[in-house]
């Protein structure tokens, strides 16, 4: 499965809302749909099905605030 | 050495008086045991001044800072036991505790976020009072024995929160288990994470001020900041860790949270909810010196009531870990439906740990309180196995309470929320559990009386108005109508089914 796709369904599924497939450029934080805690299940998911491991200590809220963001994080970090 | 502590404020003073060791560490920096015993003594002169009626709660509003522990003890020298508000609930909660508790006054550590009839004592008049003179303090007036010495609200099925209140003795009970069956040593360095409204930071608070040690407090901005998070934590040279197993879950996605940057970290004491095999396992393997504990207790039995060291071989021998043996002064049993003994059943914990009951409430106290043997005794609605060697597991709930990040709701609370709503028709909520029997979202099904254009961002906005933050559910689905049981009511289990099923 690819990135993009896992992600989607990560966050349509940690959100309840089909929302975050469709505007994939809408902050996450600045609507609600996503809060600290559904962030922590959300770099969990990461680390469980795509064996990514987020550097938390860096983490960054700016970097991580879009779907689009998000995948292309997860991208880089899986390509290191 | 064997602890045998008989009133907590004279330990405290004792430990505290002319002792220029740090006690606490904050955004504002150290803090000695000196200011402590000065600030607590002058302060709570100044609140015996004001001539509050006797015994009457006070609540002290604030956060994870010095001045909130100076404020909290000050009450309770004067005579008053202490209902801890944190600053990052919505203002309607502080107005709803407000009102059923009738307090004497409210301390604000920080400015309120509302004005209340109640008197009021403002943070610059705190600060005003830490070197008060005018008059003694009168000892005498303390609190003392079966005395409340704090309130902790927690979520009620009706809505409303209910106060669980938490005596001098209940106290006692538990500080004195704690430091002495934990193997914890004098001057210990604690994390002290948890809010102070809730009742697991009484583990790290009191056990470590009696020790003489240092209580090393972390914001709330810096437990959101994950960045900020991971470069604080490792500077604060901790011993002993205090904190739900979900904060631990967090903090083990940081690569670098392990013995060697944590040297002296030897002790990890976990309650508030389940801690799982696999998030045991982990720590064990980053701390290979250390001691996890595992505990479990309801706020009504004064904070934890059971506990177990969780070693390597516990893990293997366990495919759900135990909670633990009672304490010694505590008896646990377990009833079936008839109402019977029997080894697996409804938790019922009795002994000197226990609550007098809710304030002001008297018909949910009765619904939950009884005397057993001479003993106080609550009916826990925790579902759990007793072994023939005492051990405990916990199976589950009798009702609708969850535990969500350690955090105590229940769903009705949040559903009766939802539905005060105007926009709402009805509203009901159901747990999605994830591996390891834990909770990980709340999800809300309603249905609408008109059309929105965002549901889910204008409901949450509008529920954050009137509940703790984390009782918001992550996920909010609108329906055109809910499933009803035979009887009418709405289907939660065909619900909590339907969303459980993806595993």
């Amino acid at each position: 499965m690819d990135v993009k796709a896992t992600v989607l369904d990560i966050l349509a599924d940690l959100t309840g809302s089909d929302e975050v497939k469709e505007n994939l450029d809408e902050s996450l934080f600045d609507s609600g749909l996503l809060d600290s805690m559904a962030t922590v299940q959300l770099l969990l998911e990461l680390q469980q099905q795509l064996g990514i491991d987020v550097p938390v200590s860096e983490f960054d809220r700016q970097e991580w605030e879009t779907p689009n963001k998000i995948i292309a994080k997860v991208e880089s970090l899986e390509n290191e | 050495m064997s602890y045998q502590i008989t009133n907590i404020l004279t330990a405290i003073d004792q430990v505290a008086q002319d002792n220029l060791d740090d006690c606490y560490q904050d955004e504002q920096g150290s803090h000695t045991y000196q200011d402590l015993y000065q600030q607590t003594n002058c302060l709570a002169a100044y609140l015996q001044s004001l001539a509050l009626p006797q015994e009457a709660p006070v609540i002290v509003y604030g956060d994870q800072s010095f001045l909130m522990v100076v404020t909290m003890l000050a009450a309770v020298k004067a005579g008053h036991a202490y209902i801890p508000v944190d600053a990052h609930s919505p203002k309607e909660r502080l107005i709803q505790i407000n009102e059923i508790a009738h307090p004497a006054a409210i301390l604000g550590t920080l400015e309120l976020p509302v004005q209340l009839d109640t008197l009021t004592v403002t943070p610059d008049q705190i600060q005003a009072h830490l070197n008060y003179q005018a008059t003694p303090l009168d000892r005498t007036q303390s609190v003392a024995g079966d005395q409340n010495f704090y309130i902790i609200f927690t979520s009620g099925t009706t809505g409303v929160p209910k106060g669980v209140q938490i005596s001098h003795n209940n106290l006692l009970s538990y500080v004195n288990w704690t430091v002495n069956d934990f193997n914890l040593h004098a001057k210990i360095r604690c994390l002290s994470q948890p809010p102070y409204s809730f009742d697991l930071s009484v583990m790290d608070l009191y056990p470590t001020l009696v020790l003489g040690g240092k209580l090393l407090a972390i914001s709330h901005a810096t437990t959101e900041n994950f960045g900020q998070l991971f470069k604080v934590l490792p500077t604060l040279d901790l011993e002993e860790w205090v904190s739900t197993p979900s904060f631990a879950e967090l903090c083990l996605l940081d690569k670098n949270f392990k013995q060697e940057n944590y040297p002296h970290l030897h002790h990890f004491l976990f309650c508030g909810e389940e801690l799982t095999r696999s998030t045991a396992k982990a720590l064990l393997q980053r701390f290979p010196q250390a001691q996890v504990f595992n505990t479990y207790g309801p706020t009504e039995a004064c904070v934890a009531v059971t506990a177990i060291e969780i070693t390597p071989q516990v893990i293997e021998q366990n495919q759900r870990l135990p909670i633990g043996f009672a304490k010694p002064d505590t008896t646990i049993t377990a009833v079936d439906d008839a109402g019977n003994d029997s080894f697996e059943g409804e938790l019922i914990i009795s002994g000197p740990s226990v609550s007098k009951g809710y304030l002001n409430n008297p018909e949910k106290t009765a619904a939950a309180f009884f005397t057993k043997e001479g003993q106080r005794a609550y009916r826990s609605g925790d579902l759990g196995a007793i072994k023939a060697d005492g051990s405990i597991y916990y199976r589950g709930r009798t009702d609708f309470q969850i535990k969500l990040h350690g955090y105590r709701i229940e769903l009705e609370d949040i559903d009766q929320n939802l539905s005060a709503l105007p926009m709402i028709d009805q509203a009901i909520t159901v747990p999605r559990y994830g591996a390891n029997h834990k909770v990980n979202q709340i999800i809300a099904f309603v249905v609408l009386n008109q059309e929105l254009e965002n549901p889910s961002t204008t409901i949450k906005e509008q529920l954050a108005q009137n509940v703790m933050e984390y009782m918001i559910p992550q996920r909010i689905e609108v329906r055109q109508q809910l499933p009803k049981t035979a009887n009418g009511k709405i289907d939660r289990k065909t619900l909590m089914a339907e969303v459980n099923n993806h595993d």
